[in-house]
């Protein structure tokens, strides 16, 4: 399936690309579009003003795609906290993580086009992952 | 600042005055990003990516909320113009930091146990206040030593 979204990504939809990758729709293309009129008929639009996978209610299109899907993983709504305060910084969430993703991500924002940001940032969810999903085992901060 | 007026990012916005729960909230996202307020239901940012998306998806939550509103991208007509609004938005967060050097100070004076956990807090606001602050006062590195010389004398007492 095709998929769009803004150009210029940032942390809620790198997350977004990487969780629809992973959960999704594993055979996801992604397309970066300036304005919204420029989506592609057969593409779904996220993280963009006026469609159904965006911000609603105070969530991030993160937030909002887990509960489109029914993702009711609680490590990935444990990552879901830290891109929420990342992108939106409103202290819903007690996440001293977002800062230093929310800096990683604005400057690979410099070196790298979007597409290699998608790249680079799948391994780096992949690893956030899986150290959410290690704490919560054991119950503590895993070595 | 330059010699020509900058480009700003200016949100007109309408909400519904009940219920006023989602009126508070988004008051409360308006005063967390900084704006200047330029008149009633009328803010305005320095234009960036980061600014020009918070204030879109303000924008948004306004329209859930059965408000409405228009983002604009803006310059001033005069430089002069453009400097009052930043001057209003440099004595925001001036008055902020100054709050910090306040408990900073405080803190210092007050029982050790405290410290720490004033640091941390103190540490928390001060970057706050950076992310909304882009006219810096003088205030702001005043705010910085009074959290760093609090820093120093729990290390002095640790050690």
């Amino acid at each position: 399936m095709k998929w769009a979204t803004r150009r210029g990504v940032h942390i809620d939809r790198a997350a977004c690309a990487w969780l629809i990758r992973r959960r999704v729709d594993t055979g996801a293309e992604f397309v970066f579009v300036d304005d919204p009129a420029q989506v592609p008929g057969d593409a779904t639009p996220f993280d963009m003003r006026g469609v159904e996978l965006s911000h609603h209610g105070g969530d991030c299109t993160f937030e909002t795609i887990l509960r489109r899907y029914d993702l009711a993983d609680p490590v990935l709504w444990k990552l879901a906290e830290i891109v929420h305060e990342a992108d939106i910084e409103d202290d819903r969430f007690d996440a001293p993580e977002a800062a230093g993703l929310d800096v990683v991500l604005r400057g690979l924002s410099m070196v790298c086009d979007d597409e290699q940001v998608l790249e680079v940032t799948g391994p780096l969810f992949d690893g956030l992952y899986e150290y959410f999903r290690r704490g919560m085992l054991l119950g503590r901060e895993p070595a | 600042m330059s010699g020509t007026a900058g480009q700003w990012v200016l949100l007109a916005y309408r909400i519904p005055r009940q219920p006023s729960t989602p009126r508070i909230t988004i008051w409360r996202k308006l005063d967390r990003l900084g704006v200047a307020r330029l008149g009633d239901g009328l803010v305005a940012l320095p234009a960036d990516a980061r600014t020009r998306e918070q204030l879109e998806w303000i924008a948004e939550e306004i329209g859930e909320a059965g408000g409405s509103s228009t983002l604009w991208l803006a310059a001033a007509a005069s430089l002069s113009q453009e400097q009052d609004v930043a001057e209003e938005m440099r004595r925001a967060r001036a008055v902020e930091y100054r709050a910090v050097v306040e408990q900073a100070r405080a803190a210092a004076d007050g029982r050790p146990g405290e410290r720490a956990r004033t640091v941390k807090r103190l540490q928390a606001e001060l970057r706050k206040i950076g992310r909304r602050d882009f006219f810096p006062p003088a205030e702001r590195e005043t705010a910085r030593l009074a959290v760093q010389a609090l820093n120093a004398l729990i290390e002095e007492g640790a050690s």
